[in-house]
């Protein structure tokens, strides 16, 4: 029996993943989650303003371990897409193509989205006393 | 030289020589400065998603069989090698071979070549001019594209895996159906578009505008970034792809053609050109080093510039 159509050869399900396109692949998931977190954001905005007995629970829900966790990963999405976004509007200048300058923007906005990140947590501590 | 310590930590990020049998082979764990440089740590070998997502009933890859060493091998290296028969009407599989690297050439081709003579004579897989030139025999080690005539075994990782070049229609084993993108290869017409009368001789260059060539004809047309290239997996019938966008490059770069304004209104297109989404992995895994990247963006630029 002969088959009809030819397979396809894998991609995405063997193909290494490399900084390049991990790197691709996270900026357009953090933009995802940069979108949806946006709607939360009214949403607290809206609990805000319908008075405090609403925003109460708002901030229950933000300080439970659930919502400190996807306000974490929310801020880190907001430094790694910037960080990112700087990247690749230097790259849309034509600059920075060197294999080398590539792996050293990579590892730059991930060392920097963390930092930033991080000094951003430690500033709302500092603040919320 | 800085004390032994901050030297071992040095290399950590830039990476050492290392030993492997006779052979010094470069390991770079985090900056990478040439595509030909190896990862020494690995995360994920793959990226964690099912085997069999989005693959359709005629791609799913079967277990194959195993061919275990001769008895008394030395040094025994495992290839998991993806199989492909059209005329046995079953699925694709991957294959175990285990060879002598005490009876085997240094370069992964000849592991190939070797299994082909003495163990399976029906692996099927192109290869010409065994140093790196001819581009036949461009093919996925070890999770990227690279040609298997220049691919040191020493560099591959125990059990190597092999398998042909991404998101293409496979015709027997490891080799694929290029015409689709040797289509997208013509329809940006790679050669001189003059305007101007023939002249008596040939068209003269000077030594400066030949060397705006340079990053781009030394292409081999292997295929190996437009296979490694995501956006070319998602919407490979409309955007053209690395290989052909590079060569749209060199095209737009030669002082002898008298198009480019013909060439920029046949690439300004929301697919053929603009999918590319500077991934990049194209810059990363091309083997003889070329920078398809940076010429894409280059193109991109030159639309810019025009409207300007």
């Amino acid at each position: 029996m002969k088959r009809q159509t030819a397979p396809l050869a894998p991609h995405i399900q063997i193909y290494r993943p490399q900084l390049t396109s991990v790197l691709s692949f996270s900026h357009r998931v953090t933009g995802v989650l940069l979108s949806a977190g946006s709607i939360l954001l009214v949403a607290w905005l809206v609990a805000a303003a319908a008075g405090p007995h609403s925003f109460s629970g708002a901030r229950e829900i933000v300080h439970s371990p659930g919502g400190s966790f996807m306000l974490l990963l929310w801020t880190f999405s907001l430094f790694f897409h910037l960080c990112n976004g700087i990247r690749h509007l230097i790259w849309d200048a034509g600059l920075g193509f060197n294999l080398r300058t590539i792996y050293l923007s990579g590892w730059t906005v991930i060392g920097s989205s963390v930092a930033l990140t991080g000094l951003a947590w430690l500033v709302s501590h500092i603040l919320a006393r | 030289m800085p004390p032994r310590g901050i030297r071992s930590m040095l290399s950590l990020i830039v990476g050492r020589d290392e030993e492997s049998g006779s052979r010094r082979v470069r390991r770079v764990p985090v900056i990478v400065s040439t595509s030909n440089q190896q990862p020494r740590v690995t995360v994920l070998k793959r990226f964690p998603l099912p085997r069999d997502l989005g693959v359709s009933a005629e791609s799913r890859i079967e277990p194959g069989r195993t061919w275990p060493a001769p008895a008394g091998a030395g040094r025994v290296k495992a290839f998991e090698i993806y199989r492909y028969d059209p005329d046995s009407g079953r699925n694709p599989r991957l294959d175990r071979f285990e060879i002598d690297l005490d009876q085997c050439g240094p370069m992964v081709l000849d592991a190939l070549i070797k299994i082909k003579n003495e163990v399976d004579s029906t692996l099927t897989f192109r290869r010409s001019c065994r140093e790196g030139i001819c581009g036949s025999c461009a093919m996925n080690i070890d999770g990227t594209n690279w040609l298997a005539c220049t691919r040191l075994i020493a560099e591959s990782t125990q059990p190597s895996t092999i398998y042909p070049l991404n998101n293409l229609r496979v015709l027997k084993d490891l080799v694929v159906d290029l015409s689709h993108l040797f289509a997208q290869y013509s329809s940006i017409e790679p050669w001189i578009k003059p305007k101007s009368a023939a002249p008596e001789k040939e068209r003269l260059q000077s030594v400066e505008d030949r060397g705006r060539l340079d990053g781009a004809y030394e292409c081999i047309l292997c295929f190996c970034c437009t296979a490694g290239c995501p956006s070319h997996w998602w919407n490979a019938d409309r955007f053209l792809g690395p290989a052909v966008l590079l060569q749209a490059y060199r095209w737009l770069s030669d002082s002898r053609d008298e198009s480019p304004g013909e060439r920029l209104d046949q690439l300004e297109d929301p697919y053929k050109l603009y999918r590319c989404h500077t991934i990049l992995n194209c810059t990363r895994t091309c083997p003889k080093g070329l920078n398809p990247g940076r010429a894409i963006a280059a193109i991109k630029k030159l639309l810019i510039q025009r409207t300007m």
